[in-house]
């Protein structure tokens, strides 16, 4: 029997499409047949037919409830105007038959029906999809506007400086829940009778009681479910969210073990730094200078390409250019010129395998911003290298397979060179490794691996 | 004069009359149709772009894109490195001979395995009860960071301080084709884009003379799960990998056929190229430029490919160093071949090793005989191949990434029940080693730990995913956001999983 009705229940979906159908062809009639007034039989014989099958609806939809676990106000709207619309339905068929509440003006009354079918149709649907089903795909400012809650990504922004006094609930815990749980959580759909939008709601636990113990993690369900295999039913957020980080799970962890305060900064709390280094922002060894800086004109960028110079945005975030000339090998030092219209956003130059000399060093003053330089497999002799020691971003120098042949101590002078390479170069190792203390790694290559015994033994 | 006039005008009004004959209602019917289809389809494809900015149009409403699809997307933040050089040992190599020391499984060998461990476990061959087996490697720790390294290695132990070791990887699969295929695609069935095609998809190709994306053999088969490993699966097939040949011809039928002058070619090119063109005036097709393009760049490629895939003309040391052997497809051949290709702007260059796939059943597929062998084959390229990149200025821009499908079994292979020929390890997903080196990467870092008898990570275990992530990271993709719209839904390389490896990160 169970089967039966689980069946019946499941059948409901389809058999609500029935009653819709009647009730539309029904008003459609009407409004065809509004002048003439000939068919008012075979209108009342469709509304006859939406009431049956609404009912039929009603039934299916009682059973499925029932059967499929429904809490009831999930579905206490759907179900009461899902009757009415079957009641109205048959006291159409009335009216119409039967001039049955004749006083009634029969346009209110199709208009009512109309109404009924959309609000009961369309609370079915937010049950089977969710109530923001369709509000969901709205901007974010229609969505407010509307008075649905709009979801926004909170940031922890911590630094070297500031992570001691940070709010530990509200600046760092806060945004965890915020961005991993509380789009299922929240006071319009609290999955689980949990709420993890606000101090209370986090005390006050869901279904299964108590979500947070203090001082004991392992105990405290908004930790231990983070922590469960993905394919564990019980895992937190379901398969297919935006997962926590382990880094931030951590967090939490540390928190409940701390007694989950709600006030307080993290120094007081007194956590470790450790657990909030992951979240400091990133120190930047990138290829261009950690600065602003605005954006080339497209139309300069594309006259370069059209030369065969390749440009490159660096990255989505930052305007700096890569320009290589690698499918330039007949660039020469008058050549930079096309280069100047987006001298500034130029951070890293590969002008390997080119025909530049010495006089390209004087022009390369010119660009503020160069962090890599390539110069590798070229004419240089480093004779003026030294010009270039006020580029102040300028990290790297390649310069392997080059004619180079100055005195390496030039680069002493340079204000944040990181990294010279003169492998196959016209300067020989003479034991210097590194300049200014350290700062400054000289890489002369001529790396070896000497044979050994091993090389030639087959087993 | 007025006789020629008049004969051109005679010519020119046959022409549009056989024009107008040809062209029949079932003509107009068709091109209609293409054009419209062809309108709509355009406009659905110039619409979506994976990293949600606003894309600049040319002038006849073209991307740069779609002019030139090996173009750059920029990335979601600035990249660590520009190429990458992924080794990957075909058959899986046993992690027990080369960096997972475990000395307590020394003591175990030869004793049954416990059957806490073998429940609920599958293995392709193993049966019944196997024994454990111990290291058959001598290990020492290695560098200023002490990681351990077996004596089947004994030039990579030079370098171990570049490298960051993952020693407690997972996957999910225990054949070679499906783990390989989950390896580089990120899912263990066909269909899905590789590493080196989803990289080249976004940053596309410095060097238009050659392919983004080059792979190359060696072990004398290609990989059990077949070109799929490098395959472009739903991305356009413009970013699938291009297999090059250490030996003989380095792409096939790149000669041109005797009787066929590059002059002509350039001709029949140019001829092509002209009708494409007149072609793309009527129908705007962004495919047809596409073609254009692969004309233009095979052509090119002629001349460049067969250049760069020459190793005769390196120095002799380097050729030492690396102990190439010219004319033979090898493995060495192959890791000086990825320095040049990288050198020259290639982004991604995959390297597959056949052979490591060490049952025991055969002399060379035995742990102590034929792994050591291989190993013997690896150890000196990968480290010349390291060195020689850090000496040009080349590693701090370039990832290599160096792993198998998976790892193999602390127990010693009994297929069918029986004792074996030789020495042999089963396949096995749980835990194994893999490591990078090169930009972004922590040097001599090592994250994970296995049991004491390497069985399973107890500490660090990343997965397959993780590993995804942490690559297209350092290429400055967000692997979450890093998508393509396909039947409906965008795809990611990491599915809806994968977590950066902040721990090997410099």
């Amino acid at each position: 029997m169970d089967v039966l009705q689980q069946l019946l229940g499941r059948l409901h979906p389809l058999v609500v499409h029935l009653p819709i159908g009647f009730i539309m062809m029904g008003l459609l009639l009407q409004w065809y047949d509004r002048k003439q007034g000939q068919y008012a039989q075979i209108i009342a014989f469709v509304y006859l037919w939406a009431g049956i099958t609404a009912t039929l609806a009603c039934i299916t939809g009682y059973l499925q409830y029932m059967g499929e676990g429904y809490s009831f106000e999930t579905v206490e709207r759907h179900l009461w105007s899902g009757i009415a619309t079957a009641v109205f339905s048959f006291l159409m068929y009335g009216k119409l038959k039967a001039a049955f509440l004749s006083k009634v003006p029969m346009a209110l009354s199709s208009f009512f029906v109309l109404a009924l079918i959309s609000f009961t149709g369309h609370q079915g649907g937010n049950i089977t999809h969710g109530e923001d089903y369709l509000v969901e795909p709205l901007p974010n400012s229609i969505k407010s506007a509307l008075g649905y809650d709009t979801f926004e990504e909170k940031q922890i922004s911590l630094t070297e400086g500031n992570w001691q006094s940070a709010l530990l609930y509200e600046d760092v815990i806060m945004p965890i829940l915020n961005n991993k749980c509380v789009s299922c959580h929240n006071p319009k759909k609290n999955k689980g009778d949990l709420l993890l939008h606000s101090q209370e709601g986090i005390l006050k636990g869901g279904e299964s009681g108590q979500v947070v113990i203090a001082h004991d993690a392992s105990k405290s369900e908004i930790f231990s479910r983070m922590t469960l295999p993905m394919d564990d039913d019980d895992h937190m957020p379901p398969e297919g969210k935006t997962q926590p980080t382990k880094e931030e799970i951590q967090l939490i962890e540390a928190w409940i073990a701390a007694g989950h305060p709600f006030e307080g900064t993290v120094g007081e709390i007194g956590l470790k730094k450790e657990l909030f280094i992951p979240f400091f922002p990133k120190k930047h060894d990138t290829d261009h200078p950690d600065i602003e800086i605005t954006a080339a004109s497209q139309d300069s960028i594309k006259a370069i390409k059209e030369t065969g110079i390749y440009v490159d945005p660096i990255s989505a975030t930052t305007n700096f250019l890569s320009v290589s000339c690698i499918n330039q090998p007949n660039f020469v030092d008058t050549d930079l010129g096309l280069l100047l219209p987006i001298k500034n956003q130029i951070s890293r130059l590969d002008l390997g395998g080119t025909q530049v000399t010495d006089a390209i060093v004087e022009q390369l003053r010119s660009l503020p911003n160069l962090t890599v330089l390539k110069l590798d497999h070229t004419k240089i002799t480093g004779k003026n290298i030294g010009a270039l020691k006020d580029l102040r971003h300028l990290r790297t120098i390649n310069l392997t397979g080059s004619d180079f042949q100055a005195d390496i101590q030039v680069f002493s002078d340079f204000k944040n060179l990181k990294k010279v390479f003169l492998y196959k170069t016209k300067t020989n190792f003479n034991g210097v490794r590194s300049l200014k203390g350290g700062e400054i790694s000289i890489d002369f290559g001529n790396y070896e691996l000497p044979p050994i015994p091993s090389d030639s033994i087959v087993y | 004069m007025k006789h020629h006039s008049d004969i051109v005008n005679r010519l020119l009004r046959e022409k549009l009359e056989r024009e107008t004959q040809a062209r029949t209602r079932r003509h107009f019917i068709k091109s209609c149709a293409q054009g419209m289809g062809g309108l709509a389809l355009s406009s659905i494809f110039m619409g979506c772009d994976p990293l949600g900015k606003p894309k600049v149009r040319t002038a006849n409403g073209l991307t740069e894109r779609d002019l030139n699809p090996l173009s750059t997307l920029p990335p979601h933040y600035s990249p660590k490195v520009k190429s990458v050089i992924y080794l990957h040992m075909a058959g899986a190599p046993s992690q027990l001979e080369m960096f997972d020391y475990k000395p307590q499984l020394h003591k175990y060998d030869g004793q049954d395995c416990p059957q806490s461990l073998l429940e609920g476990k599958k293995f392709a061959f193993i049966k019944g009860t196997p024994k454990l087996m111990g290291p058959q490697a001598e290990f020492k720790q290695e560098g200023e960071s002490g990681n351990w390294v077996s004596n089947f290695l004994p030039h990579f132990k030079k370098v171990v301080d570049e490298v960051a070791f993952l020693k407690a990887v997972h996957t999910d699969q225990f054949n070679h084709g499906p783990a390989q295929l989950f390896m580089h695609t990120g899912s263990p069935r066909l269909g899905r884009p590789s590493i080196g095609s989803w990289a080249t998809y976004g940053l596309g190709s410095e060097n238009q003379n050659l392919p983004g994306f080059v792979v190359l053999t060696s072990g004398g088969n290609t990989p059990d799960a077949g070109k799929s490993v490098w395959g472009s699966g739903f991305l356009p097939s413009v970013y699938q990998g291009v297999q090059c040949r250490s030996k003989g011809d380095p792409v096939l039928y790149i000669e041109d056929p005797d009787g066929m002058s590059r002059n002509l070619k350039k001709r029949t090119i140019d001829a092509i190229n002209k009708i494409n063109k007149e072609e793309y005036a009527k129908y705007a097709d962004p495919e047809i430029l596409a073609r254009i393009n692969q004309y233009e760049m095979a052509y090119r490629m002629q001349i460049a490919v067969p250049e760069v895939m020459n190793i005769n003309n390196e120095p002799e040391h380097i050729k030492q160093m690396y102990g190439v052997e010219p004319g033979k497809e090898s493995f060495a051949n192959n890791c000086l071949l990825a320095r040049k290709l990288v050198e020259d702007g290639v982004r991604f260059v995959q390297l597959f090793d056949w052979g490591w796939d060490t049952h025991g059943n055969v002399r060379e597929g035995s742990i102590d005989m034929g792994l050591r062998n291989k190993c013997r084959e690896i150890d000196r390229p990968i480290t010349a191949l390291i060195l020689d990149l850090k000496q040009r200025g080349l590693l701090e821009d370039t990832l290599i990434v160096w792993g198998g499908e998976f790892g193999r079994t602390p127990m010693q292979e009994n297929r069918g029940n029986k004792e074996m020929a030789y020495k042999g390890r089963d396949h096995h997903g749980d835990a194994f080693t893999m490591w990078m080196a090169g930009g972004g990467i922590k040097k001599g870092a090592s994250h994970g730990q296995t049991d004491d008898i390497g069985f399973s990570g107890v500490d660090g275990r990343v997965s397959v995913h993780d590993v995804h992530a942490t690559i297209l990271h350092l290429l400055g993709f967000d692997h979450e956001k890093f998508t393509y719209e396909f039947q409906g839904r965008p795809f990611r390389l990491t599915d809806v999983e994968g977590e950066i490896i902040k721990e090997i990160l410099a």
